[in-house]
This record gives C-alpha cells, structure tokens and sequence, in this order.
C-alpha cells in the first residue's frame, strides 16, 4: 500500500516489468499445459505430427495404456511407500536431533552443530557412500531409497533455527511441572513448531517424490525402482517401444504415451503445490536468516 | 587445580545427566550422520588402495598415489571432465546469475500485489518438478521430427535441428534449462532482501526527483548488494560441483565431449564398470577442491560481507 503510494506512476521500467515478467510466466507454465493437452489429445491426431498449441480432439487412451502398465504401477507403488515413509522417519528424526541441538544449555552443543555443518562442506561422494550402502546391505531394497538420504543437513539447520526462537519461559514452566526433555518435545515443542514442521515436511516429501539418483545407484530390479527411474527409462533412454510391445500400445504414438507418463507423474506435485506454497516461502526465509 | 578439575567433571557429569533424554532425541540422527555421512568420508581412503570384494570398504592392499598419477597425467580425458565442469559452471555464473536478481527487481516493479502473487506461483512451480520430468520436457520440445522447437524452425523454413546429439549445443541447453526451471524460484531470496529495504529510501529518492528507474538503480540494488556477494561467493564455492541429475537426464554419449562431467563419468566408470578405486580417487580430488573453494569463499565473505556463509 506505502509503496504503491510512493511509486504509482506508469513507465518505462513498470511495462517492462509487466512484460519481461508476464512472458517468463507464461514460459514457465507453457511446459505443464503443453505436456497435459498432448496427453489428452486424440493419438491418430499426435501421429500425424502436426504442431498442437490446443486439444485436438479428446481422448484418455494414452492415459489408459500408461497406467495399466505393469511398470509403471510397481514403479509408483515404490515411490508413495517412499514417499510415505521416508518422510515420517526424515521428519521425526530431523526435528528430534534439531530440537536437541537447539538447547542453548546443552553439553556439546558446538560440536554437534560443527559437526552437522560439516557435511555440508564436506562429503564422501558417490562411490564410499554407494559402498556404505551396499555394506549395510540396503542395494535392490526400499530402504536403499529410504535411509541413505534421510536427513537433510539443511533442514536440521532450518529446524535448529527455529526451536531456537522459541521463547525459553514455555520449556521452563514445563520442567517446573516435572516433565521430561522427550515429554516437553513431544507435547509442547512440536505443536508450536507446527508451522515449521510442515514446511519442512512438504520438502522432504518433494525430495523422495523427485529423487533419481538413488534409485538409478542402488535399485537394480526394474519392479523396485522408483517412478522417476521409471520415467527416466521411458522418456529419456528411449525405451518407449520396448517397453510398450504389447498390442494395445503398438498403434499408439509414442509421444501421447511420453506425455501421459509425463503428467501423470507430475500430478502430486501439482496437486499439493498450493499447500506447499503457502508454507515454503517461509521455510527459505527463516533458512536463509542464518543458514 | 586438581580441585577445580574435579569441579568441572562433577558439573559435567550432572549436566549430562540432567540433560540424558536430550541426548536421546540426538542418537539415532547422530549415529545416522556417522553412518550415512562420515564412514564415507572415511571411505575415501579407497582412493590410496586397491579395492577388493573381500576387503571392502576398508581393506585392500596400500597403493598410495597410484591412482591420482594415473589421473593427473596418464587419463585420457580427467582434465577434459574438470574442464566440462567448470565451463558449465561458468556459463551458469555469467548466464543464469544475474537473472534472478533481474527477475526480482522486476517483480519488485509490479505494483498489483495479486497479479505478482499469480506471477510468483507460477513461475516458482518448475522448481518443484523433477529434473527428470523437466528434462523429459525438453528433450520433448527439441525432439528433431515431433518436437515443438523443430516444428517451429520447420514452418519458417528451416532444416530440422538435432539439438540433443550435437556437442556444441549441449552446454548451452543446460545453461538455458537451469534458467527456465530454477531462475524463478532463484528470485526468493532476493525478494526477501528487497522487502528488507526501509521504505523512506524510497520516499526520499521520489523527493529528489528519482525516477523508478534511478530508485532501482541507485537504491534497490545497492540495498541487496550484500544478498548477492553472498549468493555469488555460494556459487563460486560450488564451482566444481554440477547437478548430477540434471546432466544425467539430458546428456547422451553422443555429447560427452562437451557435456560429460565429473560426476556423470563417476557414475558410469563407477557404478558401471566397478572402478571403485579409481573413481574414488577422482571424487576424492573434486571433495577437496570443494572444500577448499567453498572455505576461501566463506573468508572472503566475511571480510566483504562482514557475515560468514553459514
């Protein structure tokens, strides 16, 4: 309101604004809406190759072939089992570890966060990790796409920050009642964490929705890879034919299935886009208030 | 001494007690970290021995520089890779950096509060797919007979380009693909510190006679220089690392002489062929360099920015 009393005046730099930033949007939102009206596009229009900007005509025979594939069922099946579970352990044991390293009072305190920051600068890399793994014994498993990436430095540091703010009166009153630091956490900071929390949540649910590389290092059996592994064989490696040969897919042009797949997969993370708006933006600020 | 020595186990003691279901809620993410995280950075010593199936992680015979030698000065392309990284790297400091804060500065300029709130949701949404979907988006679009940018240069009457399989178009695709998915997002943290900026500014430009364009020049960028000393000195220290999944998606062995990287190359030399040692050693030399790299920017952060990266 202040500043649009300041600055109300339309010129040069506000059309440009206007126009640079509409045509970016538009860039950006051009991918999703082109990908969805192939999909839902009448094949024997795709094969005919014509450039389509609109629907050309309707049909969700692309959408029935893809989603009765045996692939891609397993394949999604394993990605929401890792999504589902590899969030519930990622949130419980990032905001455990965060909340105890947020203590200004706790022993050590200085070396778990150095130690924390540390790997942030500081890692392995992909072969003595993918050794790890395979030594814990989690290669061709679901817990390979589980537990090697579990814990997001970052997210801790973003958590720490905010138990930190915190004020101090609220854990003090609760130990005056005899409660004990796990009984305080549970009851009292989570709930007043909530916010945070369901940032944090919605990211790491992202993560383990999008993630690729794991799956394409320890997952060896194509029924237990995951939906962007899957993908990734259907659209980028050129499999589409080969894995589509049964009949029903032989007269089906491979782009109306690419793009199907394509959208299909993308559909959770549009579906719970708005609720990680609200949240997220937040969630990067406070992270970037002191990383 | 002795006696203020005791003190301070006696105080030590009491404090760990008191505070035992704090280091409960700590272990398992503790003993997670030392797993997952530093076993393998003590893995890392497989770059000075031979690895072999029985000895594992931490056996094999000592072979010391051998396989750093061999990829200093006997591999045939380990400097071509670093090059592929860093040239990436590179185009993307020049290229993609300066966008988001243009992008912000221009969201900054759109006086409608809800059509910029319309404009940041879309535009944050690509951050949100994964690079295999975007990347399957664009190999899509440059699809040679049924992809969209085809069909465009076909109606003006040009020949078919394959984008995807010619090396001197590979860097800049992955340039262009990071700016189209991860510039709008990228304008956040800019957002944030142009909010920060006290209004009066403003109002004490406008007195002068400022135009829109002088107040953006003259006192938003100045405002947020900080923001972005930061986030460059962020960058630089990542000069070596480019993202795996993003050139895993896009990059076929048609364009690895200008597209494969370190990471890629580490993979497929690794994972695929079993070169455990070898490319250990050379994960081992890009960790360092990183470290070293993003160290001197967290310094130089200090001292320009006067607050460290982290």
């Amino acid at each position: 309101m202040h500043k649009k009393h300041i600055r109300g005046t339309v010129d040069g730099v506000g059309i440009l604004s206007y126009i640079v930033m509409t045509l970016f949007a538009v860039l950006c939102f051009f991918p999703f809406y082109y990908i969805f009206i192939v999909s839902i596009s009448d094949p024997d229009k795709v094969r005919e190759g014509a450039m389509i900007l609109y629907p050309q005509g309707f049909s969700l025979e692309a959408y029935e072939v893809t989603l009765t594939h045996a692939r891609f069922y397993s394949s999604l099946k394993v990605s929401v089992i890792r999504t589902l579970v590899g969030t519930a352990l990622g949130v419980v044991f990032s905001s455990a570890l965060a909340y105890a390293v947020s203590r200004p009072y706790l022993r050590g305190r200085k070396w778990l966060t150095l130690f924390l920051i540390f790997t942030m600068l500081f890692n392995g890399g992909m072969i003595p990790t993918y050794l790890v793994v395979r030594y814990t014994g989690l290669i061709d498993t679901i817990w390979a796409l589980i537990i090697p990436n579990m814990i997001n430095t970052f997210n801790v540091i973003v958590l720490i920050n905010f138990f930190r703010a915190v004020p101090a009166e609220l854990e003090e009153s609760a130990k005056m009642d005899g409660a004990n630091d796990i009984i305080i956490f549970i009851r009292l900071m989570i709930p007043v964490a909530m916010p945070s929390i369901a940032t944090i949540t919605l990211f790491i649910a992202v993560y383990h929705w999008n993630a690729l590389t794991d799956g394409i290092l320890y997952i060896n059996t194509s029924t237990k890879k995951p939906l962007q592994v899957y993908l990734n064989d259907i659209v980028v490696a050129g499999q589409t034919q080969d894995m589509f040969q049964d009949a029903s897919a032989r007269w089906m042009p491979t782009m109306s299935l690419k793009t199907a797949t394509i959208f299909a997969s993308t559909l959770p993370i549009l579906i719970v886009y708005p609720f990680l708006q609200k949240y997220f933006v937040k969630g990067v600020m406070v992270g970037s208030v002191k990383g | 001494m002795v006696k203020q020595g005791k003190k301070y186990w006696h105080k030590l003691g009491v404090d760990l007690l008191r505070d035992r279901w704090l280091y409960a809620l700590i272990l398992p993410g503790f003993i997670w970290f030392l797993i997952y995280r530093y076993l393998p950075m003590a893995g890392l010593s497989l770059a000075f021995r031979e690895y072999d199936m029985k000895g594992g992680l931490f056996g094999g015979e000592f072979v010391g520089l051998k396989y750093f030698q061999y990829i200093f000065f006997e591999h045939r392309n380990f400097w071509q890779l670093v090059w592929n990284t860093l040239i990436i790297n590179i185009y993307k400091l020049i290229f993609y950096f300066p966008i988001p804060i243009l992008f912000a500065m221009f969201l900054n300029e759109i006086l409608s509060e809800r059509y910029k709130r319309v404009l940041q949701t879309i535009i944050y949404l690509p951050h949100f797919v994964s690079w295999v979907v975007f990347g399957s988006i664009i190999i899509t679009f440059l699809n040679p007979t049924e992809g969209i940018v085809n069909q465009i240069i076909q109606l003006f009457g040009g020949e078919p380009i394959f984008f995807l399989s010619d090396p001197k178009y590979f860097r800049g695709i992955v340039v262009i693909s990071d700016i189209w998915k991860e510039a709008g997002y990228g304008t956040i943290i800019y957002l944030a510190a142009i909010t920060g900026i006290d209004p009066t500014l403003y109002e004490a430009g406008r007195i002068d006679g400022a135009s829109r364009w002088q107040s953006m020049r003259y006192i938003t960028l100045p405002c947020i220089s900080e923001t972005i000393v930061v986030m460059l000195l962020l960058d630089i220290g990542r000069i070596m690392n480019v993202g795996f999944e993003q050139i895993y998606v896009l990059a076929n062995s048609a364009v690895y002489s200008t597209g494969d990287v370190i990471s890629t190359y580490v993979y497929r030399l690794g994972i695929g062929s079993g070169r455990f040692s070898l490319t250990t050693a050379i994960g081992l030399f890009q960790s360092v360099i990183g470290f070293v790299m993003i160290l001197s920017c967290n310094a130089i952060s200090r001292k320009v920015a006067d607050k460290g990266l982290w």
